[in-house]
């Protein structure tokens, strides 16, 4: 049983008409914990005009309101510092993180307790073991352990499973890549972008990562991880497998991960959590296989009873049959495939980021990118994929730089893309997640030119 | 029978003496009979409770995890 391919056999394999009695069974049970310890859903219900016994089956879930970023924000604002989210006070908690204020707000305040970090980091265990970790593995955390939560319940987990963990908090790149060599760490965590930042350091250092001891990496942060050119680049990069996480800091840990089938998806850990996928327009259900809003109603954390908060994540769920694995926990085909607010819209054309990474990946000669924006004699929107090119390359580039651009045109609806060359080392590079849109335009979206 | 002691022969209370059985009975769980994540968070568990044996002298065991 220990030697088990799933952390948790009994729900990672239970039939889903058991698993759909489960979900209900806990989200009756949240929603009245919701109602009962935090001020912000109660007032929420009670707008709605819901009430916890309404709650009765998994189904009952689309009478219950969204909750959004914004509310919360302005409760938070409200109700500083924490808010009347949390549904514990300072006292009863144990650990203080933020949102990585991406956005440029105020970043989300978030309390948990002793036994909300327990759960937290049995999340990251569904992943770790279903990716093929296991005791004895020497897993190594670019991470700099701030109160940004990203891979701190990670440690947690891979400790609890008894792996070597290898922190290495405020290092610098070359040290990081000197340890993972030196301690001959056999699994590695870091963001896609950082990931491949520590493969570009280890040729810097002439160290050969596809001989090396790594054999896994596990991704998570951004979208990245279920690109898969992006993937593929970092695979071949660092002779290993890579698996895609998804994680965020208002559930405070991963809810899909990939298993070692590596299905080309992230499976929902469903017995923790309830994921919707909403049309963002209408809030309204989508069916499998069509593109929406992931919506996330988590049941596992004490101090923030979070019900159907809208993610913004754009995804495609699809049946657990995709995968082969065993697991009934259904499957997002593609991991997270951007962002709701992500779309740039460029002279009436809709570009996602990760559209043009997709492309710009299948480029080796391009070592790291960045994506900008302005706006041409006052009125014209102009997008430009700058591009520093990998040593090797510079003699071949006017070619490879035309076909690049011909091949972002064609796949994003004949729009005009220039390609630049960047000096090397000029763009800048990213430890957490990667902001490669530079947008300097007057009016951003409103050109129609 | 003698009555059960700490390391140091002073007779257990009787919250001492069950917070020792709950360790022994924890202890006694950890097989590889379990699902990975049963083991991991009994590991955990004991590694806990172990601390707070320890930190009342009542055993001088040491878990194995």
């Amino acid at each position: 049983m220990r030697g088990s391919p799933y952390w948790n056999p009994k729900t990672e394999t239970m039939p889903r008409e058991q698993l759909r009695a489960l979900q209900g069974h806990r989200l009756r049970l949240t929603v009245e914990r919701a109602y009962r310890t935090s001020a912000f859903h109660k007032a929420l219900f009670d707008q709605a005009g819901v009430k916890p016994a309404d709650i009765r089956t998994v189904d009952d879930i689309v009478r219950l309101p969204f909750t959004t970023r914004d509310a919360w924000m302005d409760n938070q604002a409200e109700h500083a510092p924490f808010g009347q989210m949390c549904a514990v006070t300072p006292d009863e908690a144990i650990r203080y993180h933020t949102t990585s204020g991406t956005s440029g707000r105020t970043p989300l305040r978030v309390l948990d307790t002793r036994t909300d970090w327990k759960w937290v980091a049995d999340m990251w265990c569904y992943g770790f073991h279903g990716f093929g970790v296991r005791p004895g593995d020497r897993v190594f955390f670019a991470f700099s352990y701030g109160t940004f939560i990203g891979f701190w319940g990670a440690h947690y987990g891979t400790e609890k499973m008894g792996c070597l963990v290898l922190p290495s908090g405020n290092m610098t790149t070359p040290n990081r890549v000197q340890l993972i060599h030196d301690m001959q760490a056999t699994v590695v965590c870091a963001t896609p972008t950082y990931a491949l930042r520590l493969g570009q350091e280890a040729e810097n250092l002439g160290i050969d990562l596809p001989s090396g001891s790594v054999k896994r990496l596990i991704l998570s942060g951004e979208p990245a991880g279920s690109i898969p050119a992006s993937k593929k680049l970092v695979e071949e990069q660092w002779g290993a497998k890579a698996a895609d996480t998804a994680g965020m800091t208002e559930i405070g840990t991963i809810m899909m991960f990939e298993c070692e089938h590596q299905p080309g998806g992230t499976h929902i850990i469903e017995d923790h959590f309830i994921e919707e996928v909403i049309d963002p327009a209408t809030g309204e259900p989508v069916d499998y296989g069509e593109q929406g809003e992931r919506v996330v109603t988590s049941f596992g954390r004490t101090a923030i009873p979070l019900v159907r908060y809208r993610s913004r994540d754009l995804v495609i769920k699809v049946p657990h049959t995709k995968c082969t694995c065993g697991r009934s926990f259904d499957v997002y085909d593609g991991g997270i495939r951007g962002r709701v607010d992500d779309m740039l819209l460029v002279r009436g054309t809709n570009v996602y980021p990760r559209a043009i990474e997709a492309i710009v990946r299948e480029y080796l000669a391009v070592d790291e990118f960045q994506i900008r924006l302005w706006t041409k004699d006052g009125i014209r929107d102009e997008i430009a994929v700058r591009c520093e090119v990998r040593p090797g390359f510079e003699d071949q580039w006017s070619g490879i730089a035309k076909r690049l651009g011909s091949d972002l045109s064609h796949n994003i609806e004949g729009l005009g893309i220039h390609v630049e060359r960047a000096e090397a080392g000029s763009l800048p590079r990213f430890e957490l997640k990667a902001k490669r849109v530079k947008d300097d335009r007057v009016v951003k979206g409103a050109s129609h030119v | 029978m003698s009555k059960p002691t700490d390391v140091m022969g002073t007779p257990l209370t009787e919250a001492e003496a069950s917070l020792l059985a709950a360790y022994r009975g924890l202890e006694a769980l950890l097989t590889d009979d379990l699902a990975p994540s049963v083991h991991a968070n009994i590991s955990e568990a004991l590694a806990s409770l172990w601390q707070a044996v320890n930190d009342l002298a009542l055993t001088d065991d040491r878990p194995a995890v």
